[in-house]
């Protein structure tokens, strides 16, 4: 894929993340480990060594007293249009070519070098720095979703792509037309378990998805639009000081700066 | 024909050089590939058909209606249950991570007997039962020398243990402090009776008080729903909703103004707001409005901001807000859900009151009837129970714990372990090896949620009386456990008493019955609702005259625990999976950070990082300090549920537990045994 | 007791000496070796690599060797294909000093990635468009071309040469040599490019990204130019500690002087077209992702003194000592331009891997620090340690230096 090129589907899957709604609360984060078999970390405190396919970051307004607010912003992988990712991998265990947008990771061909992970600017991409070994007896309670995956791979958020399978499965067995799923009809874990429904997930082609809309209103943006890697993942927020966060504007000091780079 | 040293040679280098030709190379090396995915250490996934079976997942306070997802019969995720009109589909995180949690390795796998200090041994349940029967025996008939601690404020298990220890002469059975308890208080201060609820669904403006309603106050995900009903994504916001309390935490992330009130100050504020809405023409019928508005006419929102250092003009627009909304609503609360004074609550709900909302915001449940006759009321609390037995004023022989966890979550926790040192025989039922099982002399381990029948009546909260029940998800619990509620009705068959259910299953099947529900639809997933009952509340005005303004002082600081839901509870040490979810800002290796906002760090004189030593009363907690502009002035933000001394290498020795440094005071006027408004001292250390 | 080994007519050390010398370098060597093998066995968990620095010493460490050794593909383009016959008083050693940094670099790239039985996926499934597969492909395809073309060095062991096959073997893969410096060039000058071009695609890391020309970023030809402005004056620091250490003369002065002129052309080049790309990149490239220059530095350890340093003290310094003759032909003086040389190269490679991924990109993300560990730090000692043991056995018995006999005469 050349650089700077965004690969068209017509269907793209992407999410609307209403973060005026987002309390932090970090069942997405519970959700997306135990879907995808992500053993736990006895020392999770340590952020440079976990693995956070689904992150929720804690956003600040910086300022004090009643002034002070906080926003949490929940990072999957952003299934970029034009990916950073994909083209630099070595050895294509990445790739951005299936109906929906997805961007694929193949473990048993990833070797680890990580030069993905130095590519993506959102850090939605993990090493995995050690073998998934579960508690005694945890293993029981894998998810039959997604293999565990030895260490060495790097490994991302893929939209619970297994429910993506299931859904066109589903289609297919009721007469319905798998390349045109109905609104709901796939749903990545994180989406579906959100207490506040901060989450909202669709084909942001397709006109009777609820995301269509909401990935177009006035307090959509995504995040470093300006890198122009054209992510899928959309946030929403009535607060300014929420929305400028999702770019750098330092050179301007205001949102919307054109863009002067293809 | 023989092979000379050049035929030896083609043939090898014909051979090689043929193979490369044929795919066996090629297909190895790639089959290679494939195999060093598949080392001997990494787990296999479970195969089998995947099924979605509902239960109720009482691993959070407020319990989760869920479907488990199974496979092969094994559980492994937790999904909203969407035909629930409690949850609505939602799930906390604690109960996401409730298959896991079937498997943690905290979990007690048999009955334990304690053979030393700290020394357990594995014996068989025949025997465990036996000797819970003889110590019961023992001491049959004597009053004070049983008590029970029950933790557990919803389930019909309450009841069994209650009725138990009725049967056997005794009526020392104890609550695990909660809000329920102290609103009920409240409720009876304001002239009425019965259990509170809010309807946040049907209010166009929620000012929460200390209430962390959108994180861990009440029933959660339902907040959280209601909550999110009134935001459409990408529409027009139709409620307002305010938080007024110690911390900007998850509850004020989300809310529309956040008004930081330290938690000495709850009530001082109310009454200050009551002041203001007066003053803009709020009257009311209620007997003791007068005496209200006298009072409440010395909360000016000057003083408050005096006291508090909340701006007044924040209060005002607070009450302009107020004014402007057609069904406000006021949650009043502890920042988490305990150890607030029954003051702070009526100050909390006189708004409701003035404000005109009771029996439409805020609610009034019906006393819900028995299914074991001869249960008791559940309004002691373990807290003064405890210190009592430290005293000697209390000494009971057979100490039975159930779903509870006092050494660990009763303020001034170290001295309350101390105390169940004094009692000769302690048992635990517990699911994990909580800090109490673990000084316990036996240990029935409970099933796993998914594992068992279990019911919730009424969790705090909620505006109509509901009732929810599940059985178990899978055939066999995955440890050498009992119900506990079966353990009691046997042994209290075998004492010779009768409290007319052989199994928990027909305790809550009658208990279904008394309300009028369907148990077969219950354990479907189902709910039962019931109406809220009328009648009016005064203003509380009697009781709030002694509020007392609260007072800046130079030496200590507020102490705000703060809770997030994702970290545990009482009795459940943060899940394994969650641990994902604790920033490295608030723990960081074994190292627990407190928060304060940088203008008191620098009064107290330290600086992001600074490790510290909080204490109060007898208690010391050792941390470190994060800022964090979000925390109240004077006010020190410490999260609940770390400091660990029992459990599992996820959770054993990580940062410290706050329980140690609440202190206990009595409030004025009701006798309550308060602590949502202790102090503490912070000295770098 | 070695002397029937040495080549003809030199002088060495005692054998005792050597061992000890050899003994003592191996300590360093099976010290790495044991953090290696920990390595393999534990996963690269026991460095100080983590989720923000996926990259760290030893990719700096890679890409500063392959630069340093770059003088053997461009002394050897000037020697066999530019014929500037001088240079055969060096080329010998530009190969050594080639050999070792490439394979001691696939060695540390063997550990530095997760899954290294899979090291051989670059060829099995190779992306074409990744920078990184072209790496792959050069670097291994280049390091057979230097062990081709170590091994008539080898041959020509006095012993071995004694040989006939071996002899005649030697003389043939010498008669051809032109043609093998040339595809080193080829493969050596796409893979330099390459390391650069790694960098420059990152669109998602400003402080690396780079516009270009077609489908190669700006830092492709900076990273070429880069090398072949340091490797040959690399080579000539290599030997003038080889001298100082074994207090014998092994190249002349005018041959060193020349390398210095080549080094100091390329870099003279390269230091013009970077302070451009600096410069663009900061005008230009910067403001349109909303970002500033001064957004790209951060208090000391990312201070903006490092890249000055880089620039003007260790690249436009040396790059005007080594083109003015005067300057060069005083040897303290070359010698100080080619330390400067090597190290702002060095250093540059290390902004580009680290300083780039450091960088917060989310607005809301904070800069991030690495320090290399023990087990990083040990394998990079088992490499350089790997390279001196041999280069002291190449310069005790393989005739590495022609004029040798005749300077020390």
């Amino acid at each position: 894929m050349a650089h700077g090129a965004t690969k068209e589907f017509k269907v793209t899957w992407g999410m609307v993340i209403d973060l005026d709604k987002c309390t932090g609360c970090g069942a997405c984060m519970t959700a997306c480990q135990v879907e995808n078999n992500i053993a736990p970390m006895v020392d999770a405190s340590n952020k440079m060594r976990t693995l956070s396919w689904m992150l929720v970051f804690e956003l600040s307004n910086k300022k004090s007293g009643a002034e002070a607010e906080v926003a949490y912003l929940p990072r999957p992988c952003m299934q970029c249009g034009n990916p950073a990712c994909v083209p630099v991998c070595p050895v294509v265990a990445t790739e951005k070519n299936e109906e929906g947008g997805i961007v694929s990771q193949i473990y048993p061909r990833c070797i680890g070098c990580r030069y993905c992970m130095a590519a993506c600017p959102y850090h939605a991409r993990y090493f995995n720095w050690e073998d998934p070994i579960f508690p005694k007896g945890m293993e029981k309670a894998l998810s039959p979703s997604t293999s565990a995956r030895p260490r060495g791979v790097v490994e991302k958020c893929n939209f619970c792509h297994t429910r993506f399978m299931e859904a066109k499965d589903k289609a297919r067995q009721e007469g319905g037309n798998p390349e045109g799923l109905a609104d709901g009809a796939y749903m990545p874990a994180c989406a579906e378990i959100c207490p506040t429904g901060a989450i909202s997930f669709g084909d942001v082609k397709n006109k009777e998805h609820k995301v269509f809309d909401l990935a177009q209103g006035k307090d959509a943006f995504r995040l470093l639009e300006k890198l122009g890697l054209n992510p899928q993942v959309y946030y929403v927020s009535k607060r300014e000081w929420v929305r400028k966060l999702g770019d750098n504007y330092a050179a301007t000091g205001k949102p919307g700066a054109a863009k002067k780079h293809s | 024909m023989g092979l000379d040293r050049r035929g030896f040679v083609k043939i090898v280098v014909g051979g090689v050089a043929g193979t490369l030709f044929t795919p066996v190379i090629w297909k190895s090396l790639d089959d290679v590939s494939i195999w060093s995915q598949n080392w001997p250490w990494i787990p296999r996934l479970n195969k089998g058909e995947v099924k979605s079976k509902a239960a109720l997942s009482k691993l959070c306070p407020a319990g989760c209606a869920v479907k488990v997802k199974t496979v092969g019969g094994l559980p492994f995720a937790v999904v909203g249950n969407t035909a629930n009109p409690l949850s609505k589909g939602g799930v906390c995180p604690v109960c996401a991570a409730g298959a896991q949690l079937m498997y943690s390795p905290a979990r007690v796998k048999s009955p334990m007997k304690k053979v030393g200090e700290g020394k357990f041994e594995a014996i068989k349940w025949e025997d465990a039962e036996a000797l819970l029967v003889e110590k019961l025996t023992a001491l049959k008939g004597q009053n004070g020398k049983i008590a029970a601690i029950n933790g557990d404020e919803t389930g019909s298990a309450g009841e069994v243990l209650s009725g138990l220890l009725a049967g056997l002469g005794n009526s020392g059975c104890y609550m695990m402090p909660g809000e329920k308890f102290v609103a009920e208080k409240g409720v009876k201060l304001m002239g009425g009776s019965g259990q509170p609820g809010f309807d946040i669904a049907g209010s166009d403006l929620v000012l929460m008080i200390g209430a962390d309603a959108l994180d861990s106050w009440g029933t959660t995900v339902a907040n959280q729903k209601a909550f999110a009903a009134t935001r459409p994504t990408g529409g027009v916001a139709t409620a307002k909703f305010v938080y007024a309390g110690p911390v900007l935490n998850h509850t004020a992330a989300v809310s529309d103004k956040f008004l930081p009130v330290p938690p000495t100050a709850t009530a001082a504020f109310a009454l200050g707001l009551a002041n203001l809405l007066i003053n803009a023409g709020a009257v009311c019928s209620a007997p003791d409005f007068a005496e209200y508005k006298a009072l409440a006419a010395k909360y000016t929102a000057e003083e408050v901001e005096k006291a508090t250092g909340l701006k007044a003009e924040s209060m005002k627009e607070l009450a302009a807000l107020i004014k402007a909304a057609k069904a406000p609503l006021v949650i009043a609360g502890a920042s988490f859900g305990q150890g607030a004074g029954a003051l702070d609550f009526v100050a909390g709900a006189s708004l409701n009151v003035l404000l005109g909302r009771v029996g439409g915001g805020m609610t009034l449940l019906p006393a819900a009837p028995k299914a074991v006759a001869g249960a008791g009321a559940s309004d002691k609390d373990a807290g003064s129970f405890l210190a009592d037995v430290s005293t000697g004023k209390a000494a009971p022989g057979v100490l039975l714990v159930y779903e509870a966890n006092p050494a660990y979550a009763l303020p001034q926790a170290g001295d309350m372990a101390k105390a169940l040192g004094n009692i000769a025989f302690k048992v635990s039922f517990s699911t994990y090896m909580d800090e109490t099982a673990s000084l316990c002399d036996l240990i029935l381990p409970a099933p796993h949620p998914f594992e068992r029948y279990d019911d919730n009546l009424n969790p705090y909260g909620v505006a109509k009386p509901t009732y929810l029940a599940g059985k178990p998800v899978v055939q066999k619990p995955v440890a050498d456990c009992k119900d506990p509620v079966d353990v009691l009705l046997g042994a209290a068959a075998k004492l010779g008493l009768s409290l007319g259910f052989d199994t928990y299953a027909d305790v809550i099947k009658a208990k279904a019955k008394a309300l009028g529900a369907d148990f077969d639809a219950l354990v479907a997933g189902g709910i039962w609702t019931g109406e809220a009952k009328g009648g009016s509340l005064n203003l509380g005005a009697s009781a709030l005259a002694k509020v007392a303004m609260p007072k800046a002082d130079d030496k200590t600081l507020a102490l705000a625990p703060m809770s997030n839901q994702a970290y545990g509870s009482a009795t459940l040490a943060t899940p394994p999976a969650n641990l994902l979810a604790v920033r490295d800002t608030e723990l960081s290796g074994k190292d627990l950070f407190v928060q304060m906002n940088a203008a008191t760090a620098k009064k107290v004189g330290v600086a992001e990082g600074a490790r510290v030593k909080l204490s109060a009363g007898k208690g010391e907690l050792k941390a470190r300090v994060h800022l964090n502009e979000g925390v109240a002035p004077g006010t020190v933000a410490v999260l609940l549920g770390f400091g660990r001394s029992a459990w599992d290498e996820f959770t054993k020795g990580k940062g410290d537990n706050v329980y140690k440094i609440l202190t206990v005071s009595d409030e004025a006027g009701t006798g309550l045994k308060v602590w949502a408004g202790s102090t503490v001292t912070v000295a770098k250390v | 007791m070695d002397r029937a080994l040495f080549p003809d007519g030199v002088e060495r050390c005692s054998f005792g000496k050597f061992v000890l010398w050899m003994g003592f370098i191996s300590a360093f060597f099976l010290f790495g070796l044991y953090a290696m093998l920990l390595i393999f066995y534990k996963g690269i968990v026991v460095t100080g690599l983590d989720n923000y620095f996926g990259f760290g010493l030893w990719i700096t460490f890679d890409l500063a060797v392959i630069a340093l050794g770059a003088g053997a593909f461009f002394t050897g383009f000037l020697k066999y294909i530019l014929k500037i016959d001088q240079l055969k008083n060096i080329i010998n050693l530009t190969v050594i000093v080639g050999f070792i940094c490439y394979s001691g670099a696939m060695l540390v790239l063997t550990m530095d990635i997760g899954q290294p039985i899979r090291a051989w996926f670059g060829y099995w499934h190779p992306n074409v468009h990744s920078m990184l597969t072209e790496v792959i492909f050069c670097i291994t395809c280049y390091c057979l071309v230097l062990v081709i073309e170590f091994v008539p060095l080898v041959l020509e062991q006095k012993q071995l040469n004694k040989i006939p096959f071996l002899h005649h073997l030697a003389h043939n893969m010498h008669v051809n040599m032109a043609l093998f410096a040339g595809i080193g060039a080829f493969l050596s000058t796409f893979h330099q490019g390459s390391l650069g071009g790694m960098y420059g695609v990152l669109q998602g890391r400003p402080y690396a990204f780079r516009e270009g020309f077609f489908i190669w970023p700006w830092t492709f030809f900076l990273f070429v130019l880069s090398a072949v402005g340091c490797g040959p004056i690399f080579t000539v620091l290599c030997c003038t500690l080889m001298e100082k250490m074994t207090g014998r003369k092994l190249v002349d002065f005018k041959t060193k002087a020349l390398m210095g002129k080549i080094a100091g052309t390329m870099l003279t080049v390269y230091i013009f077209f970077k302070i451009l790309d600096t410069w663009a990149w900061a005008n230009n490239y910067l403001p349109s992702v909303g970002m500033t220059f001064d957004q790209m530095f951060y208090g000391v350890i990312y201070g903006k003194w490092l890249m000055f340093t880089e620039i003007i003290l260790c690249g436009l310094v040396p790059a005007i000592m080594l083109i003015t003759p005067s300057i060069r032909n005083n040897p303290t003086l070359l010698y100080t331009a080619g330390i400067l040389d090597c190290i702002g190269i060095s250093l540059n490679r290390y902004l580009f891997t680290v300083q780039s991924i450091a960088m917060p990109i989310l607005p809301f993300d904070n800069w991030q620090f690495y320090a290399p560990n023990w087990a990083e730090w040990a394998t990079s000692g088992m490499i350089v340690a790997y390279g001196i043991l041999v280069m002291s056995l190449s310069y005790r018995y393989l005739p590495v230096f022609p004029q040798e006999r005749g300077m020390n005469k």
